[in-house]
């Protein structure tokens, strides 16, 4: 008989918690529909839609016309670069974005735009010294969700520098659970927040601009969101995500200590990583690290397949660097922090989240025990990684 | 010898006494979704996988057939889905690259005819995936969907392929790579079943690749055209000579390598009656033509000529049936070992068209007893 299924990928999204899903099922079930119509019904809508705008403002010190609501992070993002980066202009982003940021910065370049890569130390953290970013549209994660790191700020603005001609963009969607994101205290001019990783549904997000910031849509449409987005607004997947929010900014502490304490009872069970054939990767400093997170990487096995050999034993963790299924490419990430390409393609991350206990954190170090175990000898004969 | 029997010695497959922890190969046609099904209901524990095999990967099929797409892959997680079985992809992108592609490239650049899909099987399917398998999943054994049965012998250690009951759809020829430890741990659960009956049970079962239609072209050469393949690898065609039988030159080509023994097509020279490429010379650029009768070969040369078992050693004399084409013709005749995998083929009737880096085999009764590529076949008249 086996044990329950643990899962421990919350970095790449969470279950919708219960008292959202109700919300979400209680709205559909009123009927609040479209929120642009002269009744009471989409008055209704309407305010719904502006309480949700309103929860995320406070939540970020702005006020609500600053927020945009999207279909998901990665349009929150293509629509702040759209808006402010020229055809020629110059971006500046992290050698460990994330996929979406990167693919945007693939395509700057290929239109003809030039892209400069701040490069990372071997924990994944930004080395900001003797990198200037004036005048330069920049763009930065500030929480990794494949190396779980949780960037310094403080040096950000003397890079920075100021916004003459450019633009600095944060991605706040996996730091969000772990810090307050306050807008004007990052000297931001646009941030991007996400639903899903605060246990909200998915499908919507927000851009956060600068009041003096307009913002080109990338969908022509019928005026929504002043303009800056055509669709008619989700208005029960905003109110969902705003609800997420504040349930999570409110026990944001208590998480934090909770995951802490995953963490700590994940490393006690699972001992020295090397014994089981793995590298730890990311930061080692806890104040570094996103709380929850670990992540490892082998040379004898490929990211996915410790992946597979895990789901199959019963525990749900993932690479970090989603891709294509099955794919060989190296985690770009793990390469910028001076890793081999043989432990650059044996990634993985374990994320903990609000919902794990401390016994399920205990059995998953003696699943990836074991299965490290199982893998690397039979690997041993044939090397097939 | 009959046709249609075991020789002695040899048993069928024992049908399994206990549930097995089986790694079933989802192309996602409608074959291996059969396999798996039938798996299923037979009360085994049965994993899915779909291999990730080279950048086709990356594409979808836009209506094409072939079972290494995006597409293909999409299907493949429906059916295990359906089966309620796990499913995971499969990255054996190098060992494919190593045994199937780059010897592909290299036999066609040698001017030989390779038969990519005997060295899928072998170091692939039966091979690279059956050691991921017992590593990540504890699957001890692969299932595919390919028309074959297994024999073991008396001894109850020693194993051997055994032609499918649907001879029009036996796949023994593609699979004749397989040791007798690898036969052991392969299982073939459509070797008993017509194609009409696969599709039945797809049918009645629902699954979503029950009208899929067969996939026949190579998986990694899109629309059958292996000279674009060639051609993105740095093969520079140029322009070369054709000669007939007497070394006459009778007009030219444009470049050896896009020729194989057999082809009629392509060739611009005017005859009194078809001709056929009947030799491909990639060092001098040169390709020989003659009429139909003068490519039928009595003698064929082979070079690693081995059975389930391992190499032939010298002197062994297999008697049976040869076939160079999956589904050719069988020809009667004997395989004689010189050892270090030489060996020839002697026929008492021709087999037409052999081409160096072709498969060979040699059926005894309904079981695979040998096989090999051949090096080279002597003219039948000389």
């Amino acid at each position: 008989m086996s044990a329950a299924r643990i899962f421990a990928d919350h970095a790449a999204g969470s279950a919708v918690r219960p008292e959202v899903a109700q919300l979400l099922a209680d709205l559909y079930r009123e009927g609040i529909g479209n929120p642009n119509g002269g009744h009471a019904e989409a008055r209704r809508s309407r305010a719904v839609l502006d309480e949700a705008r309103a929860t995320l403002a406070d939540a970020h010190g702005v006020e609500s016309r600053q927020i945009t609501f999207t279909a998901s992070a990665s349009e929150a993002l293509a629509l702040a670069l759209g808006s402010e980066l020229r055809a020629d202009g110059r971006l500046v982003t992290t050698a460990t974005e994330h996929r979406g940021a990167r693919a945007l910065a693939q395509r700057h370049e290929a239109a003809g735009g030039t892209v400069h890569l701040i490069p990372v130390d071997a924990y994944g953290v930004w080395r900001l010294a003797d990198f200037e970013a004036q005048g330069a549209v920049t763009l930065l994660t500030i929480a990794s969700g494949e190396l779980g790191v949780r960037q310094p700020l403080r040096d950000v603005a003397q890079v920075w520098g100021g916004d003459e001609g450019g633009a600095l963009i944060f991605d706040g969607v996996q730091a969000a659970a772990a810090s307050q994101l306050n807008f004007n205290e990052l000297g931001a001019t646009h941030l991007v927040i996400g639903s899903a990783k605060v246990e909200g549904p998915a499908g919507v997000a927000a851009l956060i601009s600068a009041p003096d910031r307009r913002l080109r849509s990338l969908v022509a449409g019928g005026g929504q969101e002043r303009g800056r987005r055509g669709g008619t607004e989700a208005v029960p997947l905003a109110a969902a995500f705003a609800r997420a929010y504040a349930l999570m900014a409110e026990e944001r502490d208590a998480t934090t200590k909770h995951l802490a304490q995953l963490a700590d009872a994940f490393d006690v069970a699972l001992g020295d990583p090397a014994h089981h054939g793995l590298l730890a990767t990311g930061p080692v400093d806890r104040a570094l690290r996103l709380p929850g997170h670990r992540s490892y990487a082998a040379d004898w096995a490929l990211g996915d397949d410790l992946v597979a050999a895990l789901d199959h034993a019963g525990l749900a963790v993932s690479t970090g660097s989603a891709c294509i299924s099955g794919s060989r490419e190296p985690s770009e990430a793990l390469a910028a922090c001076g890793f081999s390409t043989a432990v650059s393609r044996g990634g993985i991350r374990i994320s903990f989240g609000r919902t794990n206990q401390l016994e399920e954190a205990a059995r998953a170090a003696a699943i990836v025990a074991e299965t490290c175990a199982r893998v690397r000898s039979r690997f041993a004969a044939g090397a097939p990684a | 010898m009959s046709t249609s029997s075991l020789p002695s010695g040899w048993l069928p497959e024992p049908t399994a006494d206990a549930p097995e922890r089986v790694l079933v190969a989802l192309s996602g046609g409608v074959d291996s979704s059969v396999a798996a099904a039938l798996l299923v209901e037979a009360g085994h524990e049965v994993v899915g996988v779909w291999m990730r095999l080279h950048d086709a990967a990356d594409r979808v099929d836009g209506g094409r057939k072939s079972c290494c797409t995006l597409d293909a892959a999409d299907d493949a997680r429906r059916v295990a889905d359906q089966l309620k079985i796990p499913f995971h992809i499969q990255n054996l992108e190098r060992e494919f690259a190593d045994a199937v592609l780059e010897p592909f490239i290299g036999s066609y650049l040698d001017g030989e005819t390779p038969s990519p899909c005997v060295g899928c099987n072998t170091a692939v399917k039966f091979g690279a995936l059956v050691g991921k398998g017992s590593a990540l999943f504890g699957c001890d054994v692969v299932a595919t969907g390919h028309y074959a049965r297994r024999a073991v012998n008396v001894d109850g250690g020693s194993w051997r392929l055994r032609t499918a009951v649907d001879s029009e759809k036996d796949q023994t020829y593609f699979l004749h790579g397989l040791s007798s430890e690898a036969i052991a741990r392969a299982r073939f659960p459509l070797g008993g079943m017509t194609k009409a009956e696969v599709r039945e049970v797809a049918r009645a079962r629902g699954l979503a690749t029950a009208e899929k239609p067969e996939s026949q072209e190579i998986c990694f050469v899109p629309d059958g055209d292996y000279r674009s393949l060639l051609r993105a690898r740095g093969w520079a065609p140029g322009v070369g000579e054709i000669v007939d039988e007497e070394g006459r030159v009778v007009g030219e080509h444009q470049g050896s390598s896009g020729f194989t023994v057999g082809q009629r097509r392509g060739l611009s020279v005017a005859a009194d009656a078809p001709r056929y490429v009947s030799a491909v010379d990639p060092r001098t650029n040169r390709i020989t033509i003659g009429r139909r009768e003068s490519l039928e070969r009595r003698e064929i040369e082979l070079t690693g000529a081995a059975t389930p078992a391992g190499e032939l050693p010298r002197g062994v004399i297999l008697e049976g049936r040869a076939r160079i084409r999956h589904r050719g013709v069988l020809a009667e005749g004997r395989l004689v070992s010189r050892g270090g995998g030489a060996a020839t083929l002697e026929l008492r009737d021709p087999l037409w068209a052999p081409s160096p880096g072709q498969t060979v085999v040699l059926y005894e009764g309904e079981t695979l007893a040998a096989g090999g590529q051949i090096r080279a076949a002597v003219p039948s008249h000389a």
